[in-house]
């Protein structure tokens, strides 16, 4: 029996107290534990931030990489052992900044691993510089005059690449978050969930009181309409939905790739060059 | 201070006094438009040698275009051995006109290439072209080629059957190959082969054999480039995975694994830019499997930081570097070494790293799975070293050991109580867990870390976790040195003269060696092929001789390695137009620098 003691981590998170990351981390070990996975079996791959330090304080297969990079790192490891879960998890300076070819082209392969960004439209661990999901007009270090530039909308972003799990949730409502993160973790295919993360020391716009002012919990009738779902994923203003906003099933990388077929590549033996292989070159 | 450029066009080149040596090789030259045929053309030949038993090398000298522009094919074959693409020119297959005045006319002298010796096979239907000292010997090839097929390009089988005709080589393996580079497909096989054994005759018929004694009919070998030879080096060193962005030159490995996917059971992938292949290839060897990347110099400069994050993390990663001439785009489909400097100093800080470089297609292989087994063993990154030269051209081989056992290195036991992944040892290998084993959960940090992978760097900085950590890790570089092979050397014993080379320079050495010693001069070589670290035995090979060091770059990236590790007085002899160098070339650029 797994319980979230034994995703308990030795080295205590050095984020900043009532930090949206916290809320993350619990759902994530909340999520493991309740689906029965063993801390032997679950990795969680980050790039470089504020939440990307969160391998640390898991109890779990830890990869902590460089900054964007997170996703190539975690599709080769399901890729390798298809048998383990693997959580690639950072911020939105890492994945929609640096990260964005990869989080398109993941997105696209629909490798079976779940993307949790925690989503707080600042650069936090650089002290408060305007990142892709700040809103216009946001003033920062990099922006004292304001932001000029629109921000980008990771939902439809991810609609557009071919995500097959598209989900928002909110770091002020954990028990909806960990319930969205679980059925991440059992979609079969990439899925992806942005997390309204509030940076409670660089960011004095998106505060948990501004989000609890907006944020709805929303229930599509239908998560399988893309259209309907695009259309949902672009309502930002007074009124912003969280939920699972859209999943269809589809084949992932994994069931596609011939290689496969044999069983894990991890289990796969010592195949080497033979006399045979030799008979072309002759 | 740099060593002054020799200028490479105004070279003595030195040819070999022994007439018959070159009797006793011949050198055939396929030259047209690309989308002529004419590498599929040199395929076919080269293949008909090495069937008979003798020594290739090939030369591709082709432009960065899809169709039109100017390219050729040689080929080298003898009994002899045959270590780079020769000097000299007997047999011209010249596909258009163009072909067939360029290799026959003496001006030009295409990337140091010969004119034209001996005899030029040639439509009967070019007529308009300035004729020279060469043998010219049209023949009806289109006429020939439209009695067997309606394809034009059959033209070139009616060639390649005059070429083998007028060096005696009997008709049916070339028969065989051409069925083999056919297949059953229809009876395309069938009219390739009886409009080559036209061509044959015809020629036979018209005019006489060439002047050469080639001893064939001796036991087969096999013909690989150093693409593929990496390729199948990898798969024999237990590769499971090649994930890589294309690049030429280092795309042939890349085609090649891709096309035997299905038969090595390989994953076999193209991801969205380098960054991403060099980062899946490092995920992989984390979770447990053996998985490769590779990449020219400006693919390679991108995947320069998670190189470093490798070093830190200490995941094995061997990274394939097939070298062109930068810096930038440069020039794609030609040859140098430039990216030394780049692979030496890729990535922040320090950390243990290993630079391996093959002198040949069968080192291709050996040294590529070796490279597997050192990533493991030491934890590290290890970078094999090419370039277009060697990449990219074929070369017989006469045979490769297939045995081999990986070595997966230092692993814990599922459950170990109290593990530490970066467990400080004395040779600064500490058992590496992968994802799955029972119990060994433990984070893998690309900031600085303790033995158990927590950060130093933030909170809880700690310079003494720092120095024992750094330590540690710079300790595996010490014990990997401890491992080099000793140092090859080649015509040594008597050496005056020391000619240290790295990588793909390593045959045409030898021969500009053999040249210099028809001429009384005393040289031998020095041949690297573990870059770095730097076998010590060489300091000792060098001392008390007048050392020359050879490589293909402006700089000499190599020679201020060797100076900066080893206290030695050298002469450079570079070059960097983009050519391979040639025997007689270098022969008389090294006697040059020997002189000054």
């Amino acid at each position: 029996m797994i319980t979230v003691k034994d995703y308990e981590g030795s080295v205590k998170p050095d984020w900043c107290p009532a930090c949206g990351n916290f809320a993350q981390l619990s759902a994530i070990k909340g999520s493991l534990t309740e689906l029965g996975v063993s801390p032997s079996n679950a990795v969680v791959v980050s790039g470089i931030g504020c939440s990307s330090n969160l391998p640390e304080f898991i109890r779990a297969y830890g990869f902590h990489g460089i900054h964007g990079r997170s996703l190539p790192v975690a599709s080769a490891i399901k890729w390798a052992n298809p048998k383990l879960t693997v959580i690639a998890y950072g911020g939105d300076g890492d994945g929609f900044f640096e990260g964005t070819q990869h989080f398109f082209h993941t997105a696209k392969r629909n490798v079976d691993i779940t993307y949790i960004v925690s989503d707080n439209q600042v650069f936090g661990l650089t002290t408060g510089q305007a990142s892709p999901t700040a809103q216009l007009g946001y003033v920062s270090k990099s922006t004292p005059e304001g932001n000029i530039e629109k921000p980008i909308n990771p939902l439809t972003f991810a609609l557009a690449a071919g995500a097959t799990f598209v989900a928002r949730g909110f770091s002020g409502d954990p028990k909806h978050l960990q319930d969205l993160v679980k059925k991440g973790i059992q979609h079969k295919g990439f899925s992806f969930i942005d997390v309204l993360s509030p940076c409670v020391t660089f960011n004095k716009t998106n505060t948990y009181d501004f989000f609890r002012k907006r944020v709805y919990r929303y229930e599509s009738p239908d998560t399988g309409d893309f259209m309907a779902a695009y259309k949902k994923c672009e309502e930002w203003g007074d009124r912003i939905p969280i939920g699972l906003l859209y999943e269809s099933i589809q084949e992932t990388y994994e069931e596609k790739d011939p290689v496969y077929r044999k069983g894990p590549i991890i289990e796969s033996p010592y195949r080497g060059i033979t006399p045979q292989d030799l008979q072309e070159f002759l | 201070m740099y060593v002054k450029n020799i200028d490479y066009r105004e070279i003595h080149i030195i040819s070999s006094h022994n007439l018959a040596v070159r009797e006793e090789e011949t050198i055939v030259r396929v030259a047209g438009a690309a989308g002529d045929g004419v590498q599929s053309a040199g395929m076919i030949i080269s293949k008909v040698f090495v069937r008979n038993g003798l020594n290739v090398m090939t030369y591709n000298y082709y432009q960065d275009v899809i169709r039109g522009g100017q390219s050729w094919y040689q080929i080298r074959g003898s009994h002899n051995p045959v270590r780079s693409q020769g000097d000299g020119l007997d047999i011209l297959i010249a596909l258009n006109r163009d072909g067939l005045e360029r290799h026959t006319n003496p001006e030009i002298n295409e990337g140091g290439a010969s004119p034209l010796e001996g005899i030029a096979i040639f439509d009967q239907g070019i007529t308009d072209y300035s004729p020279r000292s060469a043998r010219y010997c049209p023949m009806p090839l289109a006429e020939i080629a439209a009695k067997h097929s309606k394809v034009a390009l059959v033209k070139n089988t009616v060639a390649i059957g005059a070429a083998m005709a007028s060096l005696g080589i009997d008709f049916s393996i070339v028969a065989d190959v051409i069925r083999d580079t056919f297949g059953t497909k229809g009876n395309v096989a069938e009219q390739n082969v009886s409009a080559a054994k036209e061509g044959y005759e015809t020629y036979k018929a018209k005019y006489p054999p060439l002047n050469k004694r080639l001893k064939t009919g001796g036991k087969g070998k096999l013909l690989l480039s150093g693409g593929e030879a990496v390729g199948l080096g990898a798969v024999s060193g237990g590769l499971k995975m090649y994930i890589a962005y294309p690049m030429t030159p280092a795309s042939s490995c890349l085609h090649f694994l891709a096309a035997h996917a299905k038969q090595y059971d390989l994953f076999v992938k193209i991801p969205e830019d380098e960054i991403s292949a060099i980062n899946m290839a490092i995920g992989a060897n984390y979770a447990g499997v053996r998985a490769m990347t590779g990449s020219s110099g400006g693919g390679f400069s991108l995947m320069v930081e998670a190189l470093g994050m490798a070093g830190m993390l200490e995941i094995p990663i061997v990274v394939y570097e097939s070298q062109r001439p930068g810096p930038s785009t440069g020039i794609p489909t030609k040859t140098e070494q430039g990216d030394l400097n780049l692979v030496l100093g890729a990535s922040q800080g320090d950390f243990p790293r290993i630079i391996l470089a093959p002198g040949d297609a069968a080192q291709s292989f050996y040294l590529t799975r070796e490279a597997l087994n050192i990533a493991d063993t030491y934890q590290a990154p290890v970078i094999v070293m090419s370039d277009l030269y060697l990449s990219e051209h074929e070369e017989s081989v006469d045979g490769l050991d297939l045995s081999f056992t990986p070595d997966y290195g230092k692993r814990p036991g599922d459950g170990e109580a109290n593990y530490r992944r970066y467990l400080i040892t004395d040779d600064g290998i500490s058992p590496r867990a992968v994802p799955g084993q029972e119990g060994l959960m433990h984070n893998e940090d690309s900031d600085e870390h303790d033995e158990y992978g927590n950060v130093v760097s933030d909170a809880e900085t700690d310079p003494r976790k720092r120095v024992a950590i750094m330590e540690k890790r710079m300790r595996k570089l010490e014990a990997y040195r401890s491992t080099i092979p000793a140092t090859d050397t080649y015509r040594f014993d008597d050496a005056d003269v020391a000619v240290v080379q790295w990588g793909s320079t390593r045959g045409v050495v030898e021969e500009a060696i053999d040249l210099l010693r028809e001429r009384g001069i005393r040289a031998g070589a020095v041949e690297v092929t573990h870059v770095f670290p730097l076998n010590s035995d060489i300091e000792k090979l060098l001392k008390g001789k007048k050392v020359i060091v050879v490589e293909g770059n402006y700089t000499g990236q190599f020679n201020r390695l060797l100076k900066s590790e080893f206290p030695v007085d050298t002469v450079l002899v570079n070059k960097f137009n983009g050519e391979a160098f040639y025997p007689g070339e270098l022969a008389g650029m090294i006697q040059g620098a020997i002189r000054n």
